[in-house]
C-alpha cells in the first residue's frame, strides 16, 4: 500500500501564492472554448424557456398525472450537489480533517452555484412564473400571505437561506485569499480585490476574529444543509403520494445529496489538477481521502435505499409496493437498475486502491455516480406520477426538447458561474494551505514552527519566509 | 389569525375531522353517485364542458394527456380470464370529491386553494402561480392545469358566444377542477337571501346532475334536513369524518373512494349491481 | 322562471326574425381582459328584454337527433349559453344527452354556411338571396315547366309542420317523391311491429318490466329514444324488485356495458337464437296455441343443439336465458340495428317480437301507442331504403330537381352505389344546409338555414310517450348570420313561388305558425282560449299536448324464415358498423364537444379505430395501435386495431361518424367511414340496406400508431373504486 503525504510540507509560501494567482491568469484557448460552449448551452435553454414562458408549459409535454417533471428532478439534483461544499467546507472544518483544506475553496464554490442553478427551477417550472414573488410573505394589499403548511413555501425559505449564507460562508472564506490578490494585482483588478478583501491586513486582532466568524458560519450551515435537503425531501414526503410518502426521505435525500456532492467533487477535483496543474495541493492522498469519504458515503445512501425498500415491501401500503415493483420492472425499469448499479456497485471502485489513484478512472466513476444520483431524482418523481392511485390516470410522459433544453442549458450555466469563478477568485485557498503546510511541518519539525513564525520586523506579511 | 384568537379558540382549532372539525359550515354541499344507474353516455361530462368554459384541447394535446374533463367516464373491466366481460363495463363518473380533509389544500404554496364554509374546496384561479403540487397530491387526480392558452383555440369565433358568463376563461399556467358548479350555488343562494328564505333542495343542482338521464347524480346539502342526498347518505349509513365506515349493516351499498387516506370526501358512490343469479 | 316582461312584445320582436342587432354592445371576440385587445362595454343601450347579468330560460325541442326531446335553453344578453332538459316534456322529463347539450356547437359552430351559395363554373360561389330566389323562381317556380315527378325532396326525419310544409310544396309541384333517409333507424322493427301488432311504433315500458333482453338494441344510446328510455331504466333498476338486463350482440354497445348479463353472438344470428329461446320456452310450458302452425314448426325446428352451433353460443347460456325468460315476469324482448341490418333482418326481428308474444308481453310492456290524430304532421321517417331507392332514380337519370334537407347521402351512401358521381345526372340539385358537408358540395345550389336554437318548427316524434304531443320549437335568441333562413321560411317562399294566392300571404315562417296554432287550437281541446294565449302557453311549454286515442294491438305472428348461417372464406369477418351516442351517424363530427367526448366503451376520442377480440388478433398476429386493412368486396379502409373482450371473436367493428371528406374543421380529414365499404345487400322484406351483413377481410399494413384514448388502464388494479355487489344484497338491504 502506498500512504502519500497529504501535502508537501516543504513548499514555501510564496510557491503557493504564484501557484494559485498563476491560475487566475489570462486564460488559454481551451478555457474559452468551454466558456462558448456553455454560453450556448445556456442560450439552448433561454430560447426553450422564452417559447415556454409565452405558449405555456404544455410544451414540456407534461400532462395528467405527470404534473412534475426533469424540471423537479434536476431542481433536486441541483440543491443536492450543493450538500458538497457544507459537507467538506463546514463539517469536515468542525472534526479538524485539514486534508479539506486545498479542496474545499472550489467545493464551497460548487455549493453557491449548484443554489444559483437550482433556484432557476422552481421559476421555470411555475405556470405563471410572473407571480413567483407570492411566495415570499411580504404584507400585501390584499392582506394574503403564502401558505405556511405548504413544503413549497418551506423551500423558498430554507433555499434562499441556504443560498444567502453559503454566498456570505464562501465570501467571508476567501477574504484573506483576497488580500492576497489585492497585493498582488496591479490597476483596475487592485481595486476590485481591494474592494472585495474589505481592508484585511491580516492583524491578529483580525484573524481571531476571522476564526471565530467562520467557525460560527461552519456551525450554522451545517443544520442549515441538512435541514435543505430534508425540507427539499419534504416535498415529496409531506404528499401521500405511494412511493413519496415516505418517513425515511429527508435522511435519504440529505444522504444521496452528499454523495451527489463528493462524486462532484471528484470530478472537478480532476478536472482543476489537470487544468491548473495543482499536483502540489490537491494531492494523491487527498485524492483518496476523498474518495473514501464519497465510498463510506455510498454505503449510507445504498443502506437507506434497502430501509426504504424494506419498509416498502413489508409494509401495509399495497399502492407503494405496487410502484416499487413498477420502478423495478415497468417502464423505469432500466433507470431503475442503472441507478442500483452506478449507485451501489460502481462505488467498490473507490475501494481499490490502485484504482483511486488512476486520475482518468476517478473521472469516471465520479461521472457515473452522478449519473446514478441524476437517475435516482428521477425515479423519485416519474414513476410515482406514472404510478399513483387512480388507475385511470396511470400514464407516461416523454420529455420534450424543451425541457431537455432547459435541463442541459442548466449544466451550461453552472459550467459558466464556475468557469467564471476559477479566473477571477482563487480557487484553492492560499491561506488554508499555508495553514495546512504549517501544522504538518509542525507535526515533523519543532525548529520549523519556530522559523516559520512572524518576526517582528517582517515587512510584508507572507512574501518571504526562510526555509 | 393572531396568536390571540388561536389561544382563545384552542379547544375548537384542536378537534379534528372526525368531530367535524374547526369548521362552522352553513352548507355541506354533497353527492351521491349510484353506479347501478350510470350508463356511462357522458351526458354529465359533456353539460360540465358547456356550463364550466371547459376547453377542447383537440386531438394532439388529448393524446399528450393535457386535457380537461374536470368530469370524467372512467371505463373499467372487471373480469380477468374470461372471454367475453359477461357482466358488462364498470363505469364510474369520476370528479373532484371536494374533500374535506383535502390533500391539496396544504401544499399550495400560496394558498390558492381552501375550503369554503360551504364544504367545498375552493380553486383561486387569480391567485395561483401554477407549482402543479396540488394536482400531484390529489389522490384521485381530478385537478388539472392548463398547459396552454386553451382560448387561443378552443373558442374560434362564434363559439366564444356560447361561454359562460358566470365563471372565468382560464388562462395558461392556472389549475382547475370540478367546483360543483359555485356559480350555481352562488346565483341560488343569493336569490334566496334576496328572497329572505332558505334554500330548498332541488332548487338548483349541478350541471352534471341536471343532465344526467338516469338521475344517477344526486346533489343537495347534506346540512339540510329535507334534501335527498341527506337521506341517501344516511340511509347507507355512511358518516363523514370518519376514514373507515362502520356501519350497523355492512352490506348497505354506500361508499366512498379511497377514504382509508383520510381525506374525507364528500361524494358517495353506491355499488353497482350485478344480476349474477340469471 | 320565464322573466317579468311582456312575452308577447319579446316574442314579437324575435319573430320579425330581421336584421336588428343588439344595440350598444360589442360582443368581446377575445375571451380575456389580460389581452388588452378589447374594450368591453356595457350595456348602455340593452334591449327591452334584457337584463345584462340575469339570465332567463325559454323552452324549445331538440334536434340534435329524432327522439324530440324538450329542452330549456338559458339565455343571456340575448344569447343562448347552455340547454337543459324541459322537465314537463313527456319524452325527457327534463334530462338531456350529450347530443342535446352540444347543439350549442352546432348553432355557434365556426364552419357554418353563412351565405347563399350557387355553381358557377363547376365551383361553388357566394351568391344573394335575390339571386337564389330568382333561380329557384326560374326552376321550380309557378311559371317552371317541370314534370312532376322527376322533383324529389330527400330528407331526414321530417315531422311536424316543416313536413307539412314539404308536403305542401310537393303537393303544389304535383309530385309524390319523398325519399326519407336516416342511418341510424329503427324501420324494420316498426315494419314488424306494424304487421305484427297493427301499431308502427309500440310504446315500451322498461320501468314495468322485471327483464329486457335485448338482441343489440342500445335503448339507452342510439334506438329510438334514448333519453325517455333512460329515465324508464332507472325505474327499472330502482323498483323494489330490481330488473335484470340481458344483452345480446356482436359488438358491446353502450347498453350493453350496463347488462347483467352480456352475451356474445355471431353476427346475423340473433333470430335463430330467438327461435332458439322460443323453443326452450315452449318445451318448458309456455303456451304456443295462439300462434299458427307454420309458425310453431319453425319453432320447433330450432333446437337448442342447432341454435347453439348456428350462433356459437352454448345450449348451456341459451338454457340460462330461457329461465331467465320464463321466471322473470314481465319481461321485454327488443331487436336492434344489428339485428335489423341483415339479409333476414325482418324475420329476425320477428323472431324476437314472437317471444314478446309468447311471454305475454304484448299489452304489458309493449302497449299500443296513441293514433296521432294529425297524419300530416306525423313523422315522415325511413331507414336506408329510400336512400337506395333514391340511388337508383339518381342512377336511372329520373331525376330533375332534388332538394335535399336533413340528410347527407353523400356520405352514408356506401361507394359501391357511386352516389357522389351518379348525382350529376341530376341537373338541379338545392341543398338545404347549415354546414358544408358532403352533399351540399355537391349541390348546385346551397340554401344556409338557420339552426335550430334560431328558428321555428313544430316536431312530432315517431315515439311518443304516454302523453302525446305536438314539440314546440322556438328561436332562443336572434339569428347569428344575416343571411341564413329558416327552414319554414325557405318553404313559405317556395310555396309562395308555386302558388302565391294561397301562400303569398305569409310574410314568413313565423306569421304561417300563428296562423296554423290560430287554426289548431280547437283541435288539440283549447277553445276557450284566445289564439294568443294558445300561442304564449305553447312556447311557454314548449309542446302543445294531444290526446292520441290508443289503439288496439291485434296480434299476428308472421312466421320468421330466419337465415341459415353462411360462411365466406374469402371475407371470413363481420363488419359491425356501430354508431354511438356522440357522433352518430357522422352529423355531429362537427362539434368538438362531441368528438373530445370518447367512445363510452372504447374510451376513444377524434378518430377511428376497428375493434376485434384479442383472440382474433393473436390469430392475425395483430397488435393494439397496428394499422389494419379492412377490406369488403366494395372497397377497403385502413385504421388502427383496438383489441377489446367485448366483440364476438368473428366481429370486426368500426364506428360510424368519422371519415368526412368535407364538414368543416373538425370533422374534414379524420378516420373512415365504414358505410363506405358496405356492400349493397338489403332485406328481403323491406329492402332496407342489410348495413351488418357486410363481409370483410383483414391484413395488416405493417404501421402502427397510438390510439388516443381516456384513461390508461383498463382494469382497477384491485382497488375497487367502481364496486360491484350481487343483486341478493341489494334485495336484502333494500338499498335503493
Amino acid at each position: 500500500m502506498v500512504i502519500d503525504k497529504d501535502i508537501n510540507e516543504q513548499i514555501k509560501w510564496a510557491q503557493i501564492n504564484a501557484d494559485v494567482l498563476r491560475s487566475m491568469e489570462n486564460p488559454r484557448k481551451a478555457y474559452w472554448i468551454t466558456f462558448f460552449i456553455c454560453i450556448a448551452m445556456v442560450a439552448c435553454a433561454v430560447v426553450a424557456e422564452i417559447y415556454q414562458y409565452q405558449t405555456g408549459l404544455g410544451v414540456t409535454n407534461l400532462n395528467n398525472p405527470h404534473m412534475w417533471g426533469m424540471y423537479i428532478s434536476t431542481f433536486v439534483f441541483w440543491i443536492g450537489m450543493s450538500h458538497s461544499g457544507t459537507l467538506l467546507s463546514a463539517i469536515l472544518h468542525i472534526i479538524h480533517a485539514d486534508w479539506r483544506k486545498p479542496i474545499y475553496r472550489f467545493a464551497e464554490a460548487m455549493t453557491t452555484f449548484s443554489l444559483l442553478t437550482a433556484g432557476f427551477f422552481p421559476l421555470i417550472h411555475l405556470g405563471r412564473v410572473w407571480n413567483f414573488y407570492w411566495v415570499v410573505p411580504y404584507v400585501s394589499s390584499r392582506g394574503i400571505w403564502p401558505n405556511f403548511r405548504s413544503p413549497l413555501s418551506w423551500d423558498a425559505f430554507a433555499i434562499s437561506t441556504y443560498l444567502s449564507a453559503s454566498m456570505l460562508f464562501l465570501f467571508i472564506g476567501m477574504i484573506p485569499d483576497l488580500a492576497i490578490c489585492r497585493d498582488n494585482a496591479k490597476g483596475f483588478k487592485k481595486k476590485l480585490y481591494g474592494a472585495l478583501s474589505l481592508g484585511w491586513v491580516g492583524s491578529d486582532r483580525q484573524w481571531r476574529h476571522f476564526r471565530k466568524t467562520y467557525l460560527l458560519m461552519a456551525c450554522f450551515l451545517i443544520p442549515l444543509a441538512v435541514s435543505v435537503h430534508s425540507i427539499v425531501s419534504s416535498d415529496f414526503a409531506m404528499s401521500i403520494m405511494p412511493g413519496w410518502h415516505v418517513t425515511s426521505f429527508p435522511p435519504y435525500f440529505v444522504a444521496g445529496a452528499l454523495y451527489s456532492g463528493c462524486a462532484a467533487i471528484i470530478t472537478l477535483f480532476i478536472m482543476l489538477r489537470y487544468f491548473f496543474r495543482f499536483e502540489e495541493y490537491m494531492t494523491l492522498a487527498i485524492m483518496e481521502k476523498t474518495c473514501k469519504l464519497t465510498f463510506a458515503i455510498a454505503m449510507v445512501w445504498t443502506y437507506l435505499n434497502l430501509i426504504e425498500f424494506a419498509a416498502t415491501w413489508y409494509g401495509h401500503d399495497p399502492y407503494a409496493k405496487e410502484v416499487l415493483i413498477s420502478k423495478a420492472t415497468g417502464p423505469y425499469a432500466w433507470i431503475f437498475w442503472t441507478m442500483i448499479f452506478c449507485g451501489s456497485v460502481v462505488p467498490f471502485a473507490l475501494a481499490i486502491q490502485s484504482w483511486r489513484r488512476h486520475m482518468p478512472t476517478m473521472f469516471v466513476v465520479s461521472l457515473l455516480l452522478n449519473l446514478s444520483m441524476y437517475f435516482e431524482r428521477w425515479m423519485i418523481v416519474a414513476p410515482t406520477l406514472s404510478m399513483s392511485m387512480e388507475p385511470h390516470q396511470f400514464y407516461i410522459m416523454y420529455a420534450s426538447v424543451v425541457q431537455w433544453a432547459i435541463v442541459f442549458g442548466s449544466f451550461g450555466w453552472f459550467g459558466l458561474l464556475f468557469l467564471v469563478f476559477v479566473k477571477v477568485f482563487p480557487s484553492v485557498s492560499m491561506y488554508e494551505v499555508k495553514e495546512m503546510v504549517f501544522h504538518r511541518r509542525r507535526l515533523i519539525n519543532e525548529d520549523a514552527e519556530t522559523a516559520l513564525h512572524r518576526r517582528t520586523g517582517d515587512t510584508q506579511p507572507g512574501l518571504t519566509q526562510p526555509a | 389569525m393572531s396568536l390571540k384568537n388561536v389561544f382563545e379558540n384552542w379547544s375548537t382549532y384542536r378537534k379534528g375531522a372526525e368531530e367535524g372539525g374547526y369548521h362552522t359550515y352553513e352548507h355541506r354541499w354533497t353527492m351521491a353517485i349510484n353506479l347501478d344507474l350510470c350508463i356511462g353516455c357522458n351526458a354529465c361530462s359533456t353539460a360540465c364542458y358547456a356550463e364550466n368554459n371547459l376547453a377542447v384541447v383537440g386531438e394532439k394535446r388529448f393524446a399528450k394527456g393535457q386535457a380537461m374533463h374536470w368530469l370524467r367516464i372512467e371505463r373499467y373491466w372487471d373480469e380477468e380470464g374470461k372471454d367475453h366481460p359477461e357482466n358488462g363495463a364498470s363505469f364510474l363518473p369520476m370528479m373532484c370529491q371536494q374533500c374535506g380533509s383535502a390533500t391539496c389544500e396544504p401544499v399550495c404554496p400560496v394558498a390558492a386553494t381552501y375550503h369554503t364554509p360551504d364544504g367545498l374546496n375552493a380553486q383561486v384561479y387569480n391567485r395561483c402561480i401554477g407549482s402543479r403540487y396540488c394536482s400531484n397530491n390529489c389522490p384521485f387526480r381530478v385537478r388539472y392545469f392548463n398547459f396552454y392558452s386553451y382560448y387561443e383555440s378552443a373558442w374560434p369565433e362564434p363559439l366564444n358566444l356560447q361561454l359562460n358568463p358566470d365563471l372565468t376563461v382560464r388562462d395558461k399556467g392556472v389549475m382547475e377542477k370540478c367546483t360543483f358548479c359555485v356559480q350555481r350555488i352562488r346565483v341560488a343562494k343569493d336569490k334566496a337571501k334576496m328572497e329572505n328564505r332558505k334554500l330548498q333542495d332541488g332548487e338548483f343542482v349541478t350541471a352534471c346532475a341536471q343532465a344526467c338521464p338516469t338521475s344517477a347524480i344526486v346533489f343537495g346539502d347534506t346540512l339540510n334536513p329535507e334534501s335527498k342526498v341527506g337521506k341517501l347518505w344516511k340511509q347507507h349509513q355512511v358518516k363523514r369524518g370518519v376514514y373507515k365506515q362502520t356501519k350497523e349493516d355492512p352490506q348497505l351499498r354506500g361508499y366512498r373512494i379511497f377514504e382509508e387516506l383520510n381525506v374525507d370526501p364528500s361524494v358517495m358512490y353506491l355499488e353497482r349491481v350485478r344480476d349474477t343469479t340469471i | 322562471m320565464i322573466g317579468k316582461m311582456k312575452r308577447r312584445d319579446f316574442l314579437k320582436a324575435l319573430g320579425l326574425g330581421g336584421t336588428a342587432t343588439l344595440a350598444g354592445c360589442d360582443l368581446p371576440t377575445t375571451v380575456t381582459l389580460e389581452e388588452g385587445k378589447e374594450d368591453v362595454v356595457s350595456y348602455l343601450l340593452p334591449d327591452e328584454y334584457v337584463i345584462p347579468g340575469i339570465a332567463v330560460w325559454y323552452a324549445s325541442t331538440c334536434t340534435q337527433c329524432a327522439a324530440g326531446c324538450g329542452i330549456h335553453g338559458r339565455v343571456r344578453e340575448g344569447r343562448v349559453l347552455k340547454i337543459e332538459g324541459n322537465p314537463e316534456a313527456p319524452i325527457n322529463a327534463g334530462k338531456t344527452c350529450q347530443m342535446g347539450q352540444a347543439g350549442l356547437q352546432g348553432h355557434y359552430n365556426p364552419d357554418r354556411i353563412t351565405t347563399p351559395m350557387v355553381r358557377e363554373g363547376g365551383k361553388l360561389v357566394p351568391t344573394t338571396w335575390e339571386k337564389a330566389q330568382a333561380l329557384l323562381s326560374e326552376k321550380v317556380g309557378a311559371k317552371a315547366s317541370l314534370n312532376a315527378d322527376r322533383v324529389a325532396w330527400f330528407t331526414g326525419t321530417l315531422s311536424g309542420h316543416q313536413r307539412a310544409l314539404v308536403s305542401n310544396h310537393l303537393d303544389a309541384i304535383g309530385s309524390k317523391q319523398h325519399f326519407a333517409h336516416e342511418v341510424v333507424n329503427a324501420s324494420v322493427w316498426q315494419a314488424v311491429s306494424r304487421d305484427m301488432l297493427d301499431d308502427p311504433m309500440p310504446r315500451i315500458r322498461l320501468d314495468k318490466a322485471k327483464l329486457i333482453l335485448s338482441f343489440g338494441a342500445d335503448f339507452l344510446g342510439t334506438w329510438v329514444s334514448p333519453v325517455h328510455f333512460a329515465g324508464q331504466y332507472a325505474k327499472f333498476r330502482t323498483a323494489a324488485d330490481r330488473g335484470a338486463l340481458i344483452q345480446v350482440e356482436s359488438k358491446m354497445s353502450m347498453t350493453g356495458g350496463s347488462a347483467d348479463l352480456w352475451v356474445a353472438i355471431r353476427p346475423g344470428t340473433e333470430g335463430a337464437l330467438a327461435l332458439g329461446l322460443a323453443n326452450y320456452l315452449v318445451a318448458n310450458g309456455v303456451s304456443a296455441a295462439a300462434l299458427s302452425a307454420e309458425v310453431r314448426d319453425k319453432i320447433a325446428a330450432h333446437d337448442l343443439q342447432k341454435v347453439a352451433a348456428t350462433t356459437g353460443i352454448a345450449t348451456a347460456q341459451i338454457e340460462r336465458i330461457g329461465k331467465a325468460l320464463k321466471s322473470r315476469n314481465p319481461s321485454v324482448v327488443l331487436a336492434g340495428a344489428s339485428v335489423e341490418g341483415q339479409a333476414q333482418g325482418y324475420d329476425a326481428v320477428a323472431a324476437i317480437m314472437l317471444l314478446n308474444v309468447l311471454l305475454g308481453n304484448i299489452g304489458t310492456t309493449i302497449e299500443p301507442s296513441g293514433k296521432f290524430p294529425f297524419p300530416q304532421l306525423e313523422a315522415k321517417t325511413g331507414g336506408t331504403r329510400d336512400l337506395l331507392a333514391f340511388a337508383q332514380a339518381v342512377q336511372q337519370k329520373q331525376l330533375d330537381v332534388v332538394f335535399v334537407y336533413g340528410a347527407n347521402p353523400v356520405y352514408s351512401a356506401p361507394a359501391a352505389l357511386k352516389l357522389d358521381e351518379q348525382l350529376n345526372n341530376v341537373p338541379f340539385k338545392v341543398v338545404l344546409a347549415q354546414f358544408p358537408d358532403e352533399t351540399a358540395m355537391h349541390a348546385d345550389l346551397v340554401l344556409p338555414v338557420s339552426s335550430y336554437l334560431e328558428d321555428w318548427g313544430t316536431h312530432v316524434a315517431a315515439y311518443q310517450a304516454e302523453q302525446s304531443q305536438i314539440a314546440v320549437q322556438q328561436p332562443l335568441m336572434q339569428k347569428l348570420y344575416g343571411d341564413t333562413r329558416g327552414f319554414g321560411d325557405v318553404m313559405v317562399t317556395l310555396l309562395a313561388m308555386r302558388n302565391a294566392a294561397q301562400w303569398g300571404a305569409f310574410a314568413d315562417n313565423y306569421a304561417y305558425m300563428k296562423n296554423v296554432f290560430a287554426n289548431m287550437k280547437t283541435s288539440v281541446g283549447q277553445a276557450a282560449l284566445s289564439a294568443d294565449e294558445f300561442w304564449n302557453n305553447s312556447l311557454q311549454t314548449g309542446m302543445v299536448k294531444v290526446d292520441a286515442p290508443v289503439r288496439k294491438h291485434t296480434v299476428k305472428p308472421v312466421v320468421p324464415n330466419v337465415a341459415a348461417s353462411s360462411t365466406d372464406a374469402a371475407y371470413p369477418f363481420y363488419l359491425v358498423p356501430s354508431p354511438r351516442m356522440g357522433l352518430y351517424d357522422g352529423r355531429h363530427a362537427n362539434l368538438p364537444w362531441l368528438q373530445e367526448s370518447p367512445d363510452q366503451i372504447a374510451k376513444v376520442v377524434w378518430d377511428s379505430w376497428a375493434e376485434m377480440h384479442p383472440s382474433t388478433a393473436e390469430k392475425l398476429g395483430i397488435a393494439h395501435g397496428d394499422v389494419i386493412k379492412v377490406e369488403s368486396e366494395h372497397g377497403a379502409l385502413e385504421v388502427k386495431a383496438y383489441l377489446v373482450k367485448a366483440i364476438h371473436p368473428d366481429a370486426i367493428s368500426i364506428p360510424l361518424g368519422q371519415g368526412h371528406t368535407e364538414y368543416g374543421r373538425y370533422a374534414k380529414g379524420r378516420g373512415v367511414n365504414p358505410l363506405k365499404i358496405l356492400k349493397p345487400i338489403t332485406d328481403t322484406k323491406t329492402g332496407e340496406l342489410a348495413m351488418y351483413a357486410t363481409r370483410v377481410k383483414v391484413s395488416k399494413t405493417g404501421k402502427q400508431e397510438t390510439i388516443i384514448r381516456l384513461g390508461h388502464s383498463d382494469t382497477q388494479h384491485g382497488r375497487r373504486l367502481a364496486r360491484t355487489v350481487s343483486v341478493d344484497v341489494l334485495k336484502r338491504t333494500k338499498g335503493a
